[in-house]
């Protein structure tokens, strides 16, 4: 394991009977990258954050946070103390107040930011002396946030963070991500939200049914994905783009959408050898990607 | 902060329990007075000092019986919650990412536990202490050092009964019912066939009391005692271990 990454397995799995929660997962997450981490309900992201941080064990494979074994139950307690963590239903004790909860956790961490707590409670209007199960889920999810956010860790672990926040919450939130980042904190989040993740991510891994089919950059995919709508006067070809690169092809008529992860020169030639009528290439956004790779999987 | 968490978590419990085995005790401890005749109300010539002084060490043990029933049902009580049941709550992930281990998560809910139940087995007959004194009818020091100690030693087992099918089991109502289930029929079981190693007869004194005079012996059941601590260790081990492998 080098310096280079935070988060790294190698063939991680975790099943559950004859279901493969997690199949032979190998991510490498970069450090100071900010990092979503896609996939469809039940895709495996919570379980791979659980095996992560040890709540649950791997069936097979290893992997390692911050450079320490997660199955190494002493190993994972250190890495612990370097990563933050808001889990997908905000949980927090409901018999403690909102000062209460801020002190219990302000106990764990010596280098807790005193400053940033003070920020974040006047920033989000938490009450400090009310209890946390009458709060709101909204405000939860920010209590929740800002027990992450006040602490100084190396690697930010967020799942389903922005669920309960209205538009301004969600805004100060990514805002949040992008200064984070910029202070040196390596954040890997889970997200349903598309223009969230094109916002703030610099780096995508879609999972889909406890594997990983995409691992790139948001630039990558920004460059190398296109659309192709072609016209034809007869009925289209679809065999002859079957080519490399191409991931998907719908056709309609003599209309036909070809969804190319790369080589997108090759299909507009190939489209213009066979007399297309018309080609238009358009650059495709993060949803797109999204939806054409889980559904062609 | 990880005991002001337990103490959070458990201090209605134990205060309504504390208050209520106080109460009892103190009420019960009146009432035993009045009757046996030993304070200032008049009473039938007919019955001598000694008597009197009898039925009130009488009354005494009959109270550590209802005592004993009531603080069974409030460690029982104190035992239930833990990993397993914020695991149904919700909350176990947040517990569990916090850099401590299970282990000492564990030992600081149990010690909390054992605190709490060492408090609820002093503090009633504390109380009865006091108001005898006050009474000017003091009792035996050493009468109520026992009992606390019967309690207390004997009783831990219930304490760390309840902690391990915490431990196992995440139902708010399953795991106490299953507590409570498990002490009633080792109670039957134990008196049947196995009388001698009892523990509810151990804990109430029944092994201990003089029919005659109704005060315990001089000599403390070392042996039960330690064997009632020993499997209530066991039992906190085996638990500790049940939270180190289960999946969260």
């Amino acid at each position: 394991m080098t310096n280079e990454f935070v988060i790294l397995t190698h063939r991680l799995t975790k099943s559950y009977g004859h279901c493969e929660a997690v199949r032979e997962l190998d991510l490498s997450i970069g450090r100071n990258r900010i990092t979503a981490f896609l996939g469809r309900n039940g895709a495996g992201k919570s379980t791979t954050i659980k095996m992560l941080l040890g709540l649950i064990r791997p069936t097979a494979g290893s992997g390692e946070v911050l450079g320490r074994q997660i199955t190494d139950a002493e190993q994972n307690r250190k890495m612990r103390k370097r990563v933050a963590y808001v889990a997908e239903d905000k949980p927090l004790y409901g018999y403690m107040t909102v000062e209460q909860t801020i002190d219990f956790a302000r106990s764990f961490y010596s280098d807790w930011r005193m400053d940033v707590e003070k920020k974040l409670l006047l920033d989000f209007e938490l009450p400090a002396n009310r209890k946390v199960k009458s709060l709101s889920k909204g405000m939860r999810t920010k209590l929740a946030l800002l027990l992450a956010f006040a602490r100084r860790p190396d690697l930010l672990i967020l799942d389903e963070s922005s669920e309960g926040l209205d538009p301004v919450g969600i805004e100060y939130l990514l805002r949040t991500l992008v200064s984070c980042s910029a202070e040196g904190v390596s954040i890997f989040f889970s997200s349903h939200q598309i223009a969230e993740v094109e916002r703030v991510a610099d780096h995508i891994c879609i999972l889909e049914k406890g594997s990983l089919l995409m691992d790139a950059s948001v630039d990558q995919l920004r460059q190398s994905y296109r659309r192709i709508d072609i016209v034809f006067s007869a009925s289209p070809p679809e065999h002859d783009f079957r080519i490399s690169g191409v991931e998907s092809i719908k056709t309609d008529g003599h209309q036909m959408r070809v969804f190319a992860s790369r080589n997108a020169e090759a299909v507009v030639e190939r489209a213009q050898e066979l007399s297309a009528v018309s080609v238009e290439i358009a650059p495709v956004g993060l949803r797109d990607v999204f939806l054409e790779t889980v559904g062609e999987n | 902060m990880l005991w002001y968490k337990a103490w959070l978590e458990t201090r209605s419990r134990f205060l309504v329990s504390l208050a209520t085995l106080t109460i009892f005790s103190s009420i019960f401890f009146h009432h035993a007075l009045y009757i046996s005749c030993l304070n200032t109300l008049p009473c039938p010539e007919k019955i001598t000092r000694s008597e009197r002084v009898s039925e009130f060490h009488r009354l005494l043990f009959i109270n550590q019986q209802y005592v004993v029933i009531m603080w069974i049902l409030a460690v029982v009580l104190l035992g239930m919650g833990g990993m397993v049941r914020e695991k149904a709550l919700g909350t176990s992930s947040l517990t569990l990412t916090l850099p401590v281990s299970r282990a000492r998560l564990m030992r600081v809910r149990v010690a909390t536990g054992v605190f709490q139940a060492i408090a609820l087995g002093v503090v009633p007959w504390l109380a009865v202490l006091i108001i005898s004194s006050r009474a000017r009818m003091p009792i035996s020091v050493a009468q109520v050092g026992f009992y606390m100690l019967l309690l207390v030693g004997g009783g831990l087992v219930y304490f760390a009964m309840a902690v391990l099918v915490s431990s196992l089991v995440s139902g708010e109502y399953t795991a106490p019912a299953l507590a409570f289930g498990a002490i009633l029929l080792g109670a039957m079981l134990f008196d049947n066939w196995l009388r001698r190693f009892n523990v509810w007869r151990l804990v109430t004194g029944d092994f201990s009391i003089d029919r005659n005079t109704f005060l315990l012996s001089k000599h403390l059941p070392w042996p039960g005692i330690l064997a009632s601590l020993c499997a209530a260790a066991l039992m906190l081990l085996a638990s500790v271990i049940a939270v180190q492998r289960k999946e969260f």
